[in-house]
């Protein structure tokens, strides 16, 4: 195997290029678990850890830009991801074990594209946009049309992820991140995450995603709809979550069976609007 | 671009100049090739902290991390934790309390319990075992090695652990 540690976004995009079989490592948390087990073997490896420009994290007046090499733990503990960006900070704080928010990066979990964690629904909910730089230059898409499927994304050879973009969203809006799992630290069986922005008792924007559901998050704009405008009474969250279940696609394992996580995803999203709600009130 | 690299990694301490190929882990080379067998090595995949050890300061899966990454950063193991021969503090609270059955995991508490502690000196109980998430222990219920840790964080004149009773 081969290994380069490239300065620059440049150099480590024509070093992808360049080589069939090249992967970027980035925390290395996922990407050397699934060497040890077999899962993969890389033909070169295009470490991302010298590349300053990927640890940055700055600020405008529309939101915040987190690079890719921007670890778990760091968004975990950033107070300028609050309103509608608390789903993401919130859910970068309850994702796995301190030891690996210590090691994984926001870049490697959008990459990786792994239907099971917390990141991606959280990134869905909060529109992010992900900026991609290529052999062709650089682009900005938005989140959802990063993920393709089950590990699967839209890159192409000789591109990465080089930030995110979380936009503000709507003044007095609150996200908010509720994880289920067998335990703390496990990975979620469902995961709701969302952002609410009220007016007076009355929903004026919503957008929820699913994780853990499906082979990407799932984002239904019929649901949103049917909170939006409400005062989000019983009926019309069982009826949004009643959508998002029937759309759902969710698997068999050993955290839940597909139909028990059909069952969550109502009661967890009634849960997880009264405690944004909580918020949008305090 | 080789795949046999020369590194040095600063090891508690001291210098070591190494060869190492690319898909090498620092678990890998601390056992294998520096023969520093305190770090353990369990599941491989991040999910037990038998391998645990500090990069500056704070906890690392050793079995996570390539060795190649780690140039120019501080690595404690288990085996640069006492002083002098003497054990370190976070070591004789778990002898005293009784916290360890077969000590596998041991390594990994001890450096993960030593960076919460530098960091936050006085831990309650819900933070210690917030920050030993990342260890299992397959022998011990967990009550004891958190009340050992407890101890150590404990303010002059404060009472025992609640540990017990929460
Ligand atoms: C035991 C364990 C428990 C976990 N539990 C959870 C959990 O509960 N919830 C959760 O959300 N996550 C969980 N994770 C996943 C963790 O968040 C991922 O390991 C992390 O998201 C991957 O980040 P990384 O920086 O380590 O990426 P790496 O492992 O370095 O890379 C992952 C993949 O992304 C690619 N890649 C990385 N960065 C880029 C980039 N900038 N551009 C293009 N490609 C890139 C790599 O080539 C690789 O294919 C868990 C992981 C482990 C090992
Ligand atoms: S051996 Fe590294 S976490 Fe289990
Ligand atoms: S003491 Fe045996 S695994 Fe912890």
């Amino acid at each position: 195997m081969k290994y380069a540690e490239p300065e620059t976004v440049e150099e480590g995009i024509s070093l992808l290029a360049a080589t069939e079989g090249a992967r970027c490592l980035a925390g290395g948390v996922s990407l050397v678990a699934m060497m040890h087990a077999g899962q993969l073997a890389p033909e070169m490896l295009v470490s991302l850890h010298r590349i300053q420009e990927l640890s940055a994290i700055t600020e405008n007046g529309e939101g915040l830009w987190l690079g890719a090499m921007v670890r778990h733990r760091t968004v975990a503990a950033d107070t300028r991801l609050g309103g509608a960006l608390e789903v993401v900070r919130g859910a970068a704080e309850q994702l796995a074990h301190p030891a690996i928010r210590n090691m994984a990066t926001i870049g490697g979990s959008v990459a990786l594209a792994d239907p099971c964690t917390d990141l991606p629904g959280a990134l869905v909910a909060a529109s992010a946009r992900v900026e991609i730089a290529g052999p062709g230059g650089r682009r900005l898409i938005p989140v959802e049309q990063l993920f393709v499927d089950r590990f699967r994304t839209c890159l192409a050879r000789g591109e990465l992820v080089t930030r995110l973009f979380l936009p503000r969203g709507t003044r007095g809006a609150v996200g908010h991140h509720l994880r289920f799992s067998r335990v703390s630290g496990d990975y979620p069986t469902v995961s709701i995450s969302l952002v609410l922005a009220m007016r007076g008792d009355t929903c004026q924007e919503a957008r929820v995603a699913v994780g853990s559901c499906g082979p990407v998050p799932l984002h239904l704009t019929e649901a949103d709809q049917r909170l939006v405008g409400t005062r989000l009474g019983e009926l019309e969250v069982a009826e949004a979550g009643r959508l998002l279940a029937q759309a759902a696609a969710p698997i068999d394992d050993v955290r839940g069976s597909a139909e028990y996580r059909r069952l969550l995803i109502p009661r967890l999203l009634g849960r997880a609007l009264s405690l944004a709600r909580e918020h949008t009130h305090g | 671009m080789a795949d046999e690299i020369p590194l040095s990694l600063m090891i508690n301490g001291t210098t070591r100049a190494l060869t190492v190929a690319p898909e090498r882990t620092l678990l890998d080379v601390l056992r294998e090739d520096l023969r520093a067998t305190g770090t353990r090595r369990g599941c491989d995949q991040g999910s037990c902290g038998a391998c645990m050890v500090l990069v500056d300061g704070e906890p690392v899966f050793s079995c996570l991390s390539l060795a190649v990454t780690l140039r120019g950063r501080a690595i404690t193991t288990i085996e640069g934790v006492d002083a002098g021969g003497e054990l370190h503090p976070v070591q004789r609270a778990l002898v005293e309390h009784g916290a360890v059955q077969c000590g596998f995991c041991m390594s990994g508490i001890v450096l993960t319990a030593k960076a919460l502690l530098e960091r936050n000196p006085h831990p309650t109980v819900e933070e210690i075992r917030h920050a030993l998430g990342s260890n299992v222990c397959r022998c011990s219920g967990y009550v004891k090695v958190v009340e050992a840790i407890a101890s150590l964080g404990k303010r002059p004149g404060e009472k025992a652990s609640s540990e017990e009773r929460s």
